[in-house]
């Protein structure tokens, strides 16, 4: 604004009058004498035959240099009335606008200062306007008070002045500018070149880094909107700079973007372009991308569950932390979609030694794996992911648990680690040389329309003449498929609030009792496609029929699951053999009396002898 | 009267253990099997007495087989190579206990130390000796190691199966110890058998009476 004041200076200056009609004047004023006079016209004569030509000779060579001068001097009038204007204009904004103390209040209460400073003004491209070039409803004679809703409304509407010089057409060569203003609630100019100190690109853009470049908008609040939804497009800086990516330039992984560069992508929504963002990370991570398209995350996904985790949904798009912060208590990203679950696991022995500070004690990803995240299977014992850190574990059963190993196939770690649980018996159709489940596929192709009878036996579950019937089947298919059984937790969740092994199940009574409360539901648990598994109700008779003897012959526990047929069997052979004596003593004492007769016969038949 | 030496000492000693380890087999049995039902001992206490005893009997088992290979006293578990010898025998002997008893007949068997015992007895243990106690004593060693003895399970139809026979074998052990006392009481005066078993010696009728 000086600028402004040295014109003000200028215009508003007194030249001194130097006309040479003043100075003669005052030559013709003087009283003169004869002699003075002769020697005056002798000076006279002389002096104009000296004088004269030296004054024509001047009068040549200054006429240039006077007329250069009377240009510019004009020029510089001409330019003064206006510039005199403006600086007047600029003075009298100023007066207010220089201070800190005024603040504008917009509708929604927000309030801004409106002072501005007159050196980064004075720096920026746009230092040679005057202040109604672009606020052009404001001046010197009147000055409106605009009422905004907000200050984004604010800077939407004063943005718009912008257009007058800018146009349309000229902004949308830039493919920047292109992929700001294209959208529908296309930021104000301001929010990215701010508004009195802009300056101008060329001056720093090939200097700026790809990211300081980027940042230059996008750490502004910026957002856009995907089909209705709006989406945040602003980086928070900081964030950015303590991630693990942050020597990486922005352009390192949207490669598609550098400073030159700005296309604009379309999404269906927010989701698809995270879900698109995210494959930019198999770029590096190419290992823990395949681990995780083995995982049931991106099976979910490919099955059309567009909410099932990518890569972003754990790691954050840009302040991407370290992997030890994914293994903390509030790092885990687990916990945002598995509350319930990680609530469980909080207040489980790992989680409590966890929130200790054993750094060591496992969380989610310690048994589940980070990436290659398969899905829980209920009926299957999670032994191999426990013996991974408990590795003395079956040497210790083994020092008081009779059949250990046969205990520790057939009955999931988490059925005596959470005794407080639920049990189930779960029943799965297995390969019988590798154990491996059939899944729902191919078990549809052994039994046929037999399925059915399988998944739909209704309320009761499926009774022990139906699972012959399914025996039978996979018989018939040579399949060499079997059922086994295994006993886990009714609540796969429940999985997680593993106790101290001080108040573990330890006692047989527990099992082997018919009254045992950990056999009193039994499910059929199926592979679907995705591999989660579906569980179908089987009525728990079915363990103790005489029936199942083939098809369940591997699950048993003596007394707890004994065959109720063996139960009337053994009350009848029992009695039976009880009766025998009582009968055979009854007749005899029945008999007593033909016996005495036949004696005293023999004895009378002796005394006539 | 006369005393006649039917059971030698290694005899009496097999069965008197034999007789121990039924009782505590068949006792500690229903507090493994019947735990809904009655509860005397824990569990884990019930199958480490079964065990023991388990053992007991195998090892008395073979006591037993080596006694009567070695002294050639095993016939008297074999019954008349006759066909028609053995049914009638059989049918004799079935005929004396379900009347002849009754209307006071002679026992048609007279026990000897070299004919022990009558066609029915000698069918019955020969059944219970060779082939329900050896098949006892498999089915509970592969249930006292399931998985050591997997493989012979599964071949055998799997643990349910095994179970089921031992169960069986068990419930018929049980039922037939009634018969077997009640047989014990039926010599020539109620405790005749039973004290013979201690002392080696049974007081028989001049002219022979015998179960």
């Amino acid at each position: 604004m000086s600028r402004f004041y040295d014109e003000v200076v200028v215009a508003s200056g007194t030249s001194p009058d130097m006309s040479p009609d003043k100075c003669g004047r005052a030559d013709h004023e003087a009283p003169l004498t004869d002699d003075s006079q002769t020697r005056f016209q002798k000076i006279r004569t002389a002096g104009i035959f000296v004088l004269g030509p030296l004054s024509g000779l001047l009068f040549i060579c200054l006429l240039p240099l006077m007329s250069l001068l009377i240009v510019v001097t004009l020029l510089s009038k001409m330019a003064s009335a206006s510039d005199g204007m403006q600086s007047e204009e600029a003075a009298m904004c100023m007066g207010c606008h220089a201070s800190q103390d005024v603040v504008k209040t917009f509708g929604n209460k927000e309030k801004m200062s409106v002072r501005i400073s007159e050196r980064h003004f004075k720096d920026s491209v746009h230092g040679f306007l005057s202040c109604t070039g672009c606020h052009s409803k404001v001046s010197m004679d009147n000055h409106p008070s605009a009422q905004y809703a907000s200050r984004k409304e604010f800077a939407v509407q004063i943005s718009q002045a912008c257009k007058g010089c800018h146009s349309h057409e000229q902004l949308m060569v830039k493919p920047m500018h292109r992929a700001a203003i294209s959208r529908s609630n296309a930021p104000p100019c301001s929010e990215c070149h701010g508004s009195h100190s802009i300056r101008k690109s060329a001056g720093w853009k090939e200097a700026a880094s790809t990211s300081q470049y980027c940042l230059t908008c996008h750490k502004k609040d910026l957002s856009t909107s995907v089909n209705g939804e709006t989406l945040s497009l602003m980086i928070d800086e900081k964030l950015l700079r303590g991630s693990v990516h942050s020597s990486h330039e922005c352009s390192y992984c949207h490669s598609e973007y550098s400073k030159t560069t700005h296309p604009l992508r379309e999404f269906k929504n927010k989701r698809e372009l995270s879900i698109a963002f995210s494959g930019v990370c198999k770029g590096c991570h190419t290992d823990k991308y395949q681990q995780h398209q083995g995982s049931i995350h991106a099976s979910l996904l490919n099955q059309g569950n567009r909410n099932a985790p990518v890569c972003t949904d754990c790691h954050g798009a840009h302040a991407v932390g370290p992997k030890l912060l994914a293994e903390t208590m509030s790092g885990t990203p687990c916990r945002k979609c598995h509350e319930s679950t990680f609530e469980a696991y909080k207040s489980s022995v790992h989680g409590q030694a966890k929130m200790s500070g054993n750094t060591k004690a496992p969380i989610c990803s310690s048994c589940h794996s980070a990436h290659q995240v398969m899905p829980a299977l209920a009926s299957r014992s999670p032994k191999a992911t426990c013996f991974g850190c408990h590795k003395d574990a079956a040497a210790l059963h083994k020092e008081w648990l009779p059949n250990a190993d046969l205990h520790l196939d057939a009955i999931a770690c988490t059925a005596c680690h959470v005794p407080e649980a639920e049990h189930t018996v779960y029943l799965r159709v297995t390969d019988s040389s590798s154990g491996a489940s059939i899944n729902k596929a191919k078990l549809k192709e052994y039994l046929g329309p037999g399925y059915d009878d399988l998944t739909s036996a209704g309320k009761n579950g499926l009774d022990d003449k139906h699972l012959w019937t399914v025996y039978q089947q996979l018989g018939d298919k040579k399949s060499a498929a079997g059922i086994t059984g295994t006993l886990g937790l009714q609540d796969c969740n429940k999985s997680h609030s593993l106790a101290s092994k001080k108040w573990a199940v330890k006692q047989c009574d527990s099992c082997h009792d018919a009254n045992s409360k950990f056999f009193k539901t039994v499910a059929m648990a199926i592979i679907a496609p995705d591999g989660h598994e579906e569980h179908y109700a089987v009525n728990r008779a079915v363990l103790g029929s005489v029936i199942t003897l083939l098809p369940i012959n591997q699950f048993y526990a003596i007394g707890g699951t004994r065959l109720r047929f063996l139960d009337i069997l053994g009350i009848l052979m029992v009695f039976g053999g009880m009766s025998v004596p009582i009968v055979h003593l009854t007749l005899r004492f029945l008999t007593i009396p033909i016996r005495e007769a036949k004696r005293l016969n023999k004895l009378r038949r002796e005394g006539r002898r | 009267m006369k005393k006649l030496y039917l059971h030698p000492m290694a005899v009496r000693i097999c069965h008197w253990l034999n007789a121990f380890s039924f009782l505590v087999l068949i006792l500690t049995g229903i507090q493994i099997r019947y735990r809904d039902v009655i509860k005397v001992t824990s569990f884990r206490t019930a199958v480490d007495i079964h065990n023991i005893f388990g053992f007991i009997l195998i090892f008395n088992f073979f006591l037993w087989l080596i006694y009567y290979l070695v002294s050639g006293k095993f016939k008297v578990y074999i019954p008349t190579f006759s066909l028609k010898g053995f049914l009638l025998g059989c049918i004799r002997q079935a005929r004396y206990y379900g009347y002849g008893i009754f209307v006071g007949e002679e026992n048609p068997h007279h026990s000897t130390p070299d004919n022990k015992f009558n066609p029915m007895q000698q069918v019955a243990y020969l059944n219970i000796m060779v082939l329900f106690i050896p098949l006892q004593i498999i089915t509970g060693i592969l249930l006292w190691d399931l998985k050591g003895f997997a493989y012979w399970i599964g071949l055998a139809g799997g643990v349910k199966i095994v179970d089921s026979v031992h169960v069986l074998l068990y419930l018929f052990f049980t039922s037939f110890l009634f018969v077997h006392v009640y047989l014990a009481t039926l010599g020539h005066t109620a405790g005749e058998h039973i004290k013979a078993m201690f002392t080696g010696y049974e007081e028989v009728p001049e002219h022979g009476h015998s179960h």
